[in-house]
């Protein structure tokens, strides 16, 4: 695999967006046969020309029987992949990522190594973006008033109607999410001087506006910090799944896994929330709270810390006996102990809706020295600006829009009319705009109600560029020629804005390639300190794909909000709570898999369980088991909430750790416009709570009713409970700083030993690193071809996933502890699947991989039976080409991200993690013809590579320096289940318990 | 003719004075040629309306069959209701059950000849059918229950062998299965047919001409019933006998070994041999008594079928049942003994988890319902027979399924726990085998002799 420079050098130059998508060459036997061509030889050229020119012209349509190749590259080699970095489109966090094209298809997304805020790792969402490059319900190309036209057509009537700009005073308004692309915010600037009324409505559907605002209030900026949680000896969440989808959750579970060391300096992780989150499970203090009590939580901490550190100017908030009302006083007073001791060095972060509680929270990382500095937790100076989403702006449009102060709409990303709470009197106020735009990729719940729609590339095929952080840049650069009739939009609104012909600053470029280079040329180019040329710096950040640019710093001062209000605040709202008893509160939330919605048709995300209630294709309302006896609901029976804004039905879900006062449903579900396998997945939640104040609240007050019926569910994994058997395994602390002495029994085996190749691979997986986000199982779907198979099969337990991640609860109450132990094949050196297949189908390779043999199995699935992991997986179907299945592998289109070093399994045949043998054969080849002997970390697993913390680890464990073969020697090291005598060759790390060490 | 070597002592002569008369395995005193005209009636009359109604409902349940398996062979088995957890269900308890009903036959024919059983007589001839169609049916399941039926092949060790080093695997206990199966196959196969030649040639003598003569004269090999062939034929019989009786035990003990030569809690336990073949011979014999039951009355042959014979039959069904309960109490001993947290779970589960209904369904049939044949008067009356045989067969069925589903369901990683839910297929196939198991043996007792003629002739009181 050679990882290129960049895709620009290939590219032709005249249309940014040629990508070599096409290699010409003659395919095998099509041999010229030179000056001595027969009748015979011309005819056959003849024929693969004209086939060849065909089959370029239709480079657009999935290529099914040759590579043709319209103009030689040097860059392309047929069955060679190459590696461009880009930037992903996935969310507003926009990590570095460097993907992998193989035959001009990109098919594969990889961490880019080289960023300093991700360092290679993914989410699962990111990882599945690829799939939705090659989605059917794309549009192929713009759409005027419900007709397919092109783009000059729809480009003379949005300039007709857009007119002259100056003398109009009615709003152009662009409605996006959050954009931290800063040539996109200059091509914005340049709409705006075309057309005065031009106005930037930001919308994020899970946003931080009170985090905004709170900012605003204290330090005289509007800003989403920059947090460090590697810097945190203590981190204290309050309701932010900063490791599953608060943010920026790739970064910040690098960040986190830092400090889950033993090295004297491991961190201590509090987590308050109310339904249990990825972040939640992984906590070493896990507080269940509701989110009207996330205030008191907040004042009880900020009371107990000033005690602590005998904060003057808190003395008063102490003597009003403040906090004592707080749930959990003991804990928090554990907790408060913990942030006194590591003033300067903790972190309180809060994911909360409310000003008052962002406020309080302010204060207390005020008070304990947390904000500011060269190493600071928490860095104002130099913000994040993954989310500038406002609250306020939104229902302030669709009054502008009913008032017809708005001339034209143009949407961007956002689908308000799914995902606001407001969506409906949005759709309803579309009708009064007389021009309204979308960009969105397809004919979603917005965008089928526009005139015009002007489909945007998917960013796999787009340039850009992002500034995910103050001074971290990152570029993207498309990996494949748009595959339908797509137009950035960046391009679109230059197309627009363009003065006419003839005019001043007529022929200013309108590409989209060349304004971005030009644009970081102007703009950024200047901030690098190097004393190369444009072009160098240009080619080199294009092919690291991220580069840091130090700007200036956000002007910020101390602390200097109204605390003491924010505090009269909480305590009146909770103690006229207390007066209004009963009735539970409902809580909306971000899952891994559907994150905001917009991910909503891929197939691989819908059938991705959700790593704490392990539930696919759907979402449910999580009820604790308390609440659950009370009402006397069981998972499965459809429960009913109704809240002031709306009326929702969804099966409930019993869920240990769940506050029992609330109620916690995932939003991104329920789409009703997003595409064939997306469509009335789960019920929408994002109605059921309103904007209060200029700020969207994610929790509202809610009746639960049993509706009567029972729902079906599609879960992964049935049984939650680990029954006492030793599976994952954790040991202390202070067991693992003090006693070294690292006993191993060597259980008796009755087989001989495994004689080994030059290799033993192995793995080793950290359960201590692991947060459960699941980008591996995602990853591995991806590299290996792994079938979707919808929710009917999952509810018969055929999910099909080789890797899966197994989650157990201890205890089911609010205090319920959680572990995750990814579970794939175990390599077995003693394997029971291979002794008992009649025909030979399965081994173990000389270097230590237990290998399925597609072509000889014949499907008996003794191996399966006789698996204790129960890692293997059958092909109970045809899920290839097969109308009961119609996901990616079905359609066309969708089949081009498959894996052309993967076999695609038929019906019949068992499978299962072959710890990406390919890619262990392709490091071995590029050893090789390098003349070297292959390395340890040449050869990275797709589970590896994608993981944000680091927890798995491949290598060879023939070598004893390698860092698996240390990893697995250390004492936390274990086999699952290894006095059955299997010897696998992935072990476990033991998860670090802390043990009261508050 | 005499019955040669297994003809001991002239019951009309009477034993000695002290002694207790012997049983009548016939009753009345029918001359030979009387006997020889019952038996053969069924084969030259018109079929009776309950024949036709049996054949019919067997028939149809045969075609559901074939649909069956064709949607199976199209579709995948993915419309069984097998899952991740679940690997094998019906398709494998139907195996072993059906091969476990074979074993009666095997056991009635050689080990009772061996033992010099003269009750065997006029029942070793259907019983060794029965064998020969329980095997056809269980031979059945290896094949549909695969991913890829068309690569079948794969599991014989062929000549020649094109794929290099891929050849069968001879640790893995399906091969055993395959070669265990074909032998006691072929075995029975030969040992039914040697012993029906000497009552073909009766039949073809009998026959008037056209086709079924020729097709006897074919069949009878020849036969002319001098001394010399007698003489010959008995020792081939005792041969053949002495060959088979070690299958009896060889074959469910390998069949066992598919499940406890594999690391699965349940299945993984040295008892299994013994166990096994003990239910197998149960299952056998309640379906023996199932079968002839029915054909003694739907064929009138209460003469040659005497209830002496249902009461020995009846024995060796409480013999057999009361091991297989000493097995599963054995079971639950060594799971609670070996202290082995995976083996002890699997009991429990087995007793109070989803699928408890199927165990104690099991233990009613298997271990209970034979109890009642410790009375003579339950051991002789037909009806209370007929509905233990059934429950004999219920019961030993779900004991397969047992063993297989729930030790599968819930073994070692409690994430992977599933369950199996048949669906209309796994029942479909369930039902449409045993239709081909009774249209085969209805076809067999309308075109063979049911009860070997010259050996019944032997223990005639005429």
């Amino acid at each position: 695999m050679s990882r290129r420079p960049t895709c620009d050098e290939a590219m032709p130059r005249g249309d940014g967006h040629d990508a070599p998508l096409v290699q010409i060459g003659l395919p095998t036997g099509a041999r010229s046969t030179g000056f001595e061509a027969t009748r015979r030889d011309v005819l056959s050229l003849m024929g693969f020309s004209l086939g060849a020119i065909g089959l370029g012209a239709g480079c657009r349509a999935p290529v099914q029987h040759a590579v043709p190749l319209p103009s030689a590259s040097t860059e392309m080699v047929p069955g060679v992949p190459n590696l461009y970095a880009t930037t992903c489109g996935g969310c507003g966090a926009s990590c570095g990522l460097v993907v992998k094209q193989r035959d001009g298809r990109p098919i594969k997304i990889e961490g880019n190594e080289a960023s300093p805020l991700t360092g290679g790792g993914t989410c699962a969402a990111g990882q599945a973006s690829v799939l939705s490059l090659y989605d059917d319900a794309r549009l192929r190309g713009p759409v005027w008033l419900g007709n397919a036209v092109s783009w000059s057509e729809i480009d003379r009537h949005i300039t007709t109607m857009l007119g002259g700009g100056g003398s109009d005073r009615r709003a152009i308004v662009l409605l996006s999410p959050t954009i931290n692309s800063p040539s996109t915010r200059a091509v914005l600037a340049d709409f705006r001087t075309r057309f005065p009324g031009f106005r930037h409505v930001v919308h994020d559907p899970m946003s931080l506006a009170a985090l905004r605002e709170a900012n605003r209030l204290a330090f005289g900026a509007a800003v989403v910090p920059h947090f460090h949680f590697d810097r945190a000896r203590v981190v204290v969440a309050l309701e932010a799944d900063f490791l599953g989808t608060w943010l920026a959750p790739v970064e910040f579970s690098r960040q986190w896994a830092r400090r889950r060391t033993a090295d004297g300096t491991r961190g201590f992780h509090v987590q308050c929330e109310a339904g249990l989150s990825v972040t939640g499970s992984n906590a070493d203090l896990r507080l269940a709270v509701a989110p009207s009590e996330l205030g008191t939580v907040a004042v009880a901490l900020l009371a107990a810390v000033a005690r602590r550190v005998n904060d003057a100017g808190l003395a008063a908030l102490n003597a009003t006996g403040l906090g004592q009302t707080a749930p959990h006083a003991a804990a928090i007073d554990r907790v408060a102990d913990a942030l006194a001791r590591h003033r300067g060095e903790s972190l309180v972060v809060t994911g909360s809706d409310d000003v008052a509680t962002q406020l309080v929270v302010g204060k207390l990382n005020a008070l304990l020295g947390n904000i500011g500095g060269a190493d600071g937790p928490i860095d104002l100076a130099r913000p994040s600006l993954q989310a500038q989403g406002d609250d306020a702006g939104v229902p302030a449009l669709i009054d502008d829009m009913n008032r017809g102060a708005v001339s034209a709409l143009i949407i961007w990303g956002a689908n308000p009319v799914y995902d606001h709470p407001d969506g409906l009197a949005f759709r309803k106020a579309l009708g009064r705009v007389p021009l309204t735009i979308s960009f969105a990729d397809r004919r979603d719940e917005t965008s089928a109600h526009v005139h015009a729609l002007c489909p945007d590339h998917h960013f796999l095929e787009s340039w850009g560029d992002a500034e995910p952080v103050s001074g971290h840049f990152s570029l993207a650069q498309p990996l494949i020629a748009p595959l339908h009739d797509t137009r950035a939009g960046a391009e679109s609104l230059l197309a627009w804005a363009a003065p006419a012909a003839g005019a001043a600053g007529a022929g200013k470029p309108a590409d989209h390639r060349l304004y971005l280079r030009d644009f970081w040329r102007r703009a950024l180019y200047p901030r690098a300190a190097t004393a190369a040329g444009f072009d160098d710096f240009w080619e080199r950040t294009l092919e690291r794909g991220v580069v840091e640019l130090p700007g200036p710093a956000v002007q910020t001062h101390a602390f200097a909000g109204d605390w003491q209000g924010a505090v009269r605040d909480i305590v009146t709202r909770a103690s006229r709570a207390g007066t209004d008893h009963g009735g539970y509160e409902l809580a909306l939330h971000e899952t891994v898999g559907a994150r905001d919605g917009r991910h909503a048709n891929n197939p691989w995300l819908l059938e991705l369980p959700d790593p704490i209630t392990r539930l696919t294709w759907g979402n449910v309302a999580s009820i604790a088991p308390a609440t659950a006896a009370a009402l006397g609901v069981a998972t499965g029976d459809v429960v009913t909430l109704t809240t002031e804004t709306g009326k929702l039905e969804l099966p409930a879900f019993v869920q240990p750790g769940q506050d029992r006062r609330t109620i916690s449903v995932a939003v991104g579900y329920g789409r009703w416009a997003a595409g064939k396998a997306g469509d009335g997945i789960g019920a929408n939640v994002y109605p059921l709570a309103r904007v209060e104040n200029g700020v969207r609240r994610y929790a509202a007050r809610v009746n639960v009713a049993k509706a009567g019926r029972r729902a079906r569910l599609a879960p992964a994994q049935t049984h939650f409970s680990m029954e006492g058997r030793d599976i994952v395994q954790s040991l202390t602390l202070a067991s693992l700083e003090h006693e070294h002495e690292h006993e191993h029994e060597e259980l008796p085996n009755l087989w001989r030993e495994r004689l080994h190749g030059a290799h033993a691979w192995g793995m080793s997986i950290d359960l201590d690193a692991c947060t459960g986000c699941s980008a591996c199982v995602v990853a591995c779907q991806s590299e290996n071809n792994v079938p979707v198979v919808g929710a009917e099969q999952v509810r018969k337990s055929r999910i099909m996933h080789w890797l899966r991640i197994d989650r157990y609860f201890d205890g089911d109450g609010e205090d319920a502890t959680t572990v995750h132990q990814p579970m794939m094949c175990q390599h077995c050196q003693h394997a029971p699947c291979e002794t008992v297949c009649p025909v030979l189908a399965t081994t173990t390779s000389s270097e230590g991989i237990n290998q399925q043999v597609y072509n000889r199995c014949i499907g008996t699935r003794y191996c399966a039976n006789n698996c204790p992991y129960k890692v293997r997986r059958f092909n109970w179907h045809n899920y290839t080409a097969n109308d009961d299945f119609p996901y990616n592998m079905t359609s066309p289109l969708g089949r081009l991200v498959l894996n052309p070093d993967v076999t695609v399994r038929s019906r019949g045949v068992m499978e299962k993690c072959n710890l990406c043998v390919q890619r262990v054969q392709l490091g071995k080849n590029q050893a090789l013809l390098q003349r070297r002997p292959l390395a340890d970390g040449d050869v990275a697993t797709a589970c590896q590579q994608a993981c944000p913390t680091g927890a798995i680890v491949f290598g060879d464990l023939a070598d004893a320096g390698s860092r698996v073969s240390k990893l697995l020697a250390g004492r936390r090291a274990y086999r699952v289940l290894d006095d059955l005598g299997t010897r696998p060759n992935v072990g476990y790390l033991k998860k670090i318990e802390l043990k009261e060490k508050a | 003719m005499s019955a040669g070597g297994i003809h001991t002592s002239d019951p009309t002569t009477g034993a000695a004075p002290d002694t207790l008369p012997a049983t009548r395995w016939i009753e009345g005193t029918p001359s030979l040629h009387r006997i020889t005209s019952d038996i053969s009636r069924p084969m030259e009359a018109k079929p009776g309306r309950g024949w036709w109604i049996c054949f019919a409902l067997a028939s149809a349940a045969v075609l559901n069959l074939l649909g069956m398996v064709g949607y199976l062979f199209a579709k995948g088995i993915g419309i069984w209701g097998l899952n991740n957890a679940v690997g094998w269900a019906f398709d494998i308890t139907n195996f072993v059950f059906w091969i476990g009903i074979g074993h009666a036959g095997t056991l009635i024919s050689a080990i009772l000849l061996l033992f010099r059983q003269k009750w065997r007589t006029s029942i070793n001839r259907s019983a060794e059918a029965m064998t020969i169609f329980a095997v056809m049916c269980a031979g059945l399941f290896p094949l549909i229950h695969m991913g890829r039926p068309w690569d079948a092949f794969f599991i014989f060790p062929y000549f020649p062998n094109q794929r290099g080093p891929l050849w069968v695997n001879f640790r893995s206990p399906l091969v055993w299965d395959v070669f265990a199966i074909s032998t006691y196959f072929t075995i029975s196969l030969v040992f039914w047919y040697l012993g029906m030649i000497p009552d073909l040639a009766t039949l073809r003598d009998r026959a008037v001409g056209g086709i079924k003569k020729f097709v006897f004269r074919i069949l009878s090999l020849g036969w002319n019933g001098s001394q010399r062939t007698w003489s010959r034929y008995e020792i081939v019989s005792l041969v053949l006998a002495a060959l088979a009786t070690p299958l009896v035990l060889s074959v469910h003990s390998i069949v066992s070994t598919d499940f406890a030569t594999s690391l699965v809690p349940g299945w993984h336990t040295t008892i299994f041999p013994p166990y096994f073949v003990a239910g197998a011979i149960y299952s056998g014999f309640g379906m023996v008594l199932t079968l002839l039951i029915i054909t003694r009355q739907t064929m009138h042959l209460e003469r040659y079928i005497t209830v002496n014979h249902l009461e020995a039959m009846a024995k060796v069904t409480l013999l057999t049942g009361s091991l297989v309960g000493y097995a599963y109490a054995t079971e639950f001993f060594n799971a609670w003994y070996s202290g082995n947290v995976h083996e002890r779970f699997h009991f429990i589960n087995r007793a109070t988890g989803p699928y408890a209904w199927c165990f104690y369904l099991m233990v009613l049939c298997n271990v209970l319902t034979p109890q009642v044949l410790w009375w003579k008067r339950a051991r002789r009356s037909v009806p209370l027979l007929f509905v233990v045989s059934i429950l004999v067969n219920v019961g030993m069925w779900f004991e397969r399924f047992v063993i297989i589903v729930v030790g599968l369901h819930r073994n070692f990683l409690p994430s992977a726990w599933g369950m199996f839910y048949p669906t209309v297929f796994d029942i479909g196939i369930l039902v449409g085998v045993f239709g081909l198991f009774f249209s085969l043996f209805l076809l067999f007792i309308r075109a063979l002799p049911m009860i070997a003629m010259w050996e019944v002739k032997g223990v005639s009181n005429g």
